[in-house]
């Protein structure tokens, strides 16, 4: 891990459109991802906790351009800076085809193994898809390279010929993963790729791509809410709420010494396997979480923290350092 | 690295596969469906199992086969006008094939049967063809059946039997091609309202629905009552008001793979819009398509005949089962003009459900859901 940035994000925005009445006309947006700054190092992984709905999943999507693509009419703001080492290049300026050099080197794995793979397609032509794109390889090349990628990611190289519904859920992640992995990228974009399969299996999953991470030199933004599997696998942790940044640090100091009011509820929140420890410090939050279309004025968390004071709802506080080493975006804490 | 062992057992096998083998498992459908298209492709051979030209004429120890090339009359040494055909050269008859003044086989076999030096005509098990008339029995058409004409003749004295079986090849092959082209036109245009949403697929589908509302049967009278009634445009005119029914299904489909994470991890990985239409959303948008396919060819058929029955279909003379059936309402004393028609309808129509009520079952995603 180096302190090199490969990936930066600059006040990302990214803002729905919420169509309505008889004419259909705009009637209000929802901001799924709400002024996020946040830079990813070289090598390191980063993991991005919080609730459903939060934005996380728009985050991991927005940095493939693939939001641009599935949800035309969406509205994108701030910068996604992708460092190279001619210089950083502004991915969200970037149109499908100018996007496509890139793509080579961000890959991405997706939360839904069942979802995420053409049922149509056999396992060769879903890993095959990035090398018949990104390479000049032959076919027979191909297929030599497929049968390695697969058998990297525990799977059998005679695999090549079978159809998705063949497979277990870790077993289709693991195709996910081959796929992400085909053309050398440098970058892996994981969208909870572990939160659909068992406890069990999870692990497997998790442990395969530690070893890809070291044996590749990869670098991961790893999507997640579970957070004991965050802590497991992210260098740093950046925590989200309602499409805000409320706190990221290093991975032990966010989930050991909690700052921010929301990271403290939701580590609270983690189920202790051990029925001997005490139970006396969790912190439950009250309250649903707010709808997106109407969000809180000044601190997005302020109707449901504990801690909140009247200035709360008018202020919206920046990150700052904290003594553990982490930002937080409260100054109360 | 260690290798999973809980690897799938049999063989790999692809949705489609999967999909033929339940369907080959589903009899009544199944059967149906070998029956159906090997009727279809045996009725291209129609004219060697009912027609008026000859298999076979031996003639001056030299073998001749009139079914499969025309003959001057002549050749068969014959001047007596009424052995042939066509009474000017180069006439064609009602399938369009020239009739160099062929011979009228039936009667030369009548006259090498009477001459009986050795030649000899070996005419078609049904030696009628579908336009020709048998005027020679007492009384006036239509004759009703009898060791001749099994199932009778109709009003202007053709075999009814012959015609019917022209008239299903008519009927299946107008079926297929009205419903290749409304579902290309269907599946393009839906497809691109649910790949492209938002306007265009607002405006697209107001279109639709506008192009929807125009009474169907209606304007093909109107269009066929001002316009030469071809099978070509006939069928243009059904495809062009038939195409809306499979789109909304077309773009439902489209709309709902398009959100799937499959077509995002497409975008991602680099594919064009025409990769992701055809590789992608379009293989997985396709079940209902086909499902609903037979029934569709079942609508046609059906539509085919109302236009006959109406007078408003295909020009006469061809072997239509609308225009038979029309003739019995005319002729409401003769019932074989009524009934063979209808029962030829209903067993095609019967055998076309039965094929589409296996398909559906064999496309079902769920096992347990399955009508039995």
């Amino acid at each position: 891990m180096s302190d090199q940035p490969l990936l930066e994000l600059r006040n990302l925005v990214v803002s729905y459109a919420v169509w309505g009445g008889v004419f259909r006309h705009k009637v209000g947006e929802i901001r799924a991802v709400d002024d996020i700054s946040l830079t990813l190092r070289s090598g390191e992984t980063l993991g991005l906790v919080g609730e459903s709905g939060c934005g996380k999943s728009t985050v991991a999507k927005t940095i493939l351009n693939v939001v641009r693509e599935m949800a035309p009419g969406v509205e994108l703001g701030g910068e996604i800076r992708y460092h190279r080492e001619r210089g950083a290049v502004n991915l969200l300026e970037l149109r499908q085809r100018a996007m496509r050099p890139f793509r080579r080197e961000i890959q991405m794995i997706f939360q839904d193994p069942f979802a995420s793979l053409n049922p149509r397609q056999t396992v060769g032509q879903i890993v095959d898809a990035p090398l018949r794109i990104h390479t000049n390889q032959t076919a027979k090349e191909r297929r030599e390279r497929i049968r390695w990628l697969l058998e990297r990611c525990g799977l059998q190289g005679s695999y090549i010929g079978r159809y998705p519904h063949e497979f277990s859920g870790g077993q289709r992640q693991r195709i996910g993963i081959a796929r992400a992995l085909a053309v050398n990228p440098k970058l892996i974009v994981a969208d909870e790729p572990v939160s659909a399969l068992d406890v069990s299996v999870q692990a497997q999953v998790i442990n395969l791509m530690q070893d890809l991470q070291d044996e590749f030199g990869l670098t991961y933004l790893f999507v997640a809410h579970d957070l004991s599997v965050v802590h497991h696998i992210a260098d740093r942790i950046a925590v989200m709420y309602l499409g805000k940044l409320v706190e990221i640090g290093e991975a032990d100091a966010v989930y050991h010494h909690p700052k921010h009011p929301y990271s403290k509820a939701l580590l609270s929140a983690v189920p202790q396997p051990d029925p001997n420890r005490s139970r006396a410090k969790r912190q439950l939050l009250e309250g649903e979480i707010p709808s997106p279309l109407n969000k809180p004025s000044g601190c997005v968390f302020h109707t449901r923290c504990p801690i909140a004071e009247p200035d709360c709802s008018i202020k919206v506080p920046p990150l700052e350092p904290k003594e553990s080493g982490q930002e937080a975006a409260c100054p109360y804490v | 690295m260690k290798t999973l062992s809980d690897a799938p057992s049999e063989p790999s096998e692809s949705l489609l596969k999967r999909r033929l083998r339940r369907f080959r498992g589903l009899r009544r459908g199944y059967y149906s469906f070998l029956i159906l298209v090997t009727a279809y492709l045996l009725s291209f051979g129609l004219p060697f199992v009912m027609g008026r030209q000859a298999l076979v004429v031996h003639y001056d120890s030299q073998w001749y086969f009139p079914a499969f090339r025309s003959y001057f009359y002549n050749t068969f040494g014959i001047g007596n006008r009424g052995l042939y055909l066509a009474k000017t050269f180069e006439q064609t008859d009602a399938e369009g094939k020239r009739v160099l003044g062929q011979a009228d086989y039936a009667a030369l076999k009548k006259q090498f049967a009477k001459q009986d030096n050795g030649n000899f005509v070996l005419m078609p098990l049904i030696p009628f063809g579908p336009n020709q008339q048998s005027l020679d029995q007492k009384g006036n058409p239509p004759y009703p059946p009898s060791w001749q004409h099994w199932l009778g003749t109709d009003d202007r004295g053709r075999d009814i039997l012959v015609r019917l079986a022209y008239g299903f090849r008519i009927s299946i092959s107008f079926a297929l091609v009205v419903t290749g082209i409304s579902y290309m036109v269907g599946i393009a245009v839906g497809a691109t309202l649910g790949y492209y949403g938002r306007w265009v697929d607002m405006l697209g589908l107001r279109f639709v629905e506008i192009w929807g509302s125009i009474p169907f049967l209606y304007t093909v009278i109107i269009l066929a009552s001002l316009l030469p009634r071809t099978f070509g445009l006939l069928a243009g005119i059904l495809a062009t008001f038939g195409w809306m029914g499979i789109t909304y299904y077309i773009r439902g489909e489209v709309y709902r793979e398009r959100s799937k994470d499959y077509v995002a991890a497409a975008i991602a990985v680099g594919e064009g819009h025409t990769s992701i239409i055809f590789r992608h959303i379009l293989p997985n948008s396709l079940t209902p398509v086909i499902s609903f396919a037979p029934f569709a060819i079942v609508a046609n058929i059906t539509s085919l005949v109302a236009l006959d029955f109406l007078g408003y279909g295909l020009p006469p003379p061809t072997p239509s089962w609308g225009e038979l059936i029309g003739q019995g309402k005319e002729n409401i004393r003769d019932w074989h003009l009524v009934v063979f028609p209808l029962v030829a309808m209903f067993l095609t129509l019967q055998l076309i459900v039965f094929i589409g009520e296996a398909v559906r079952e064999a496309l079902d995603p769920k096992t347990y859901s399955r009508l039995r």
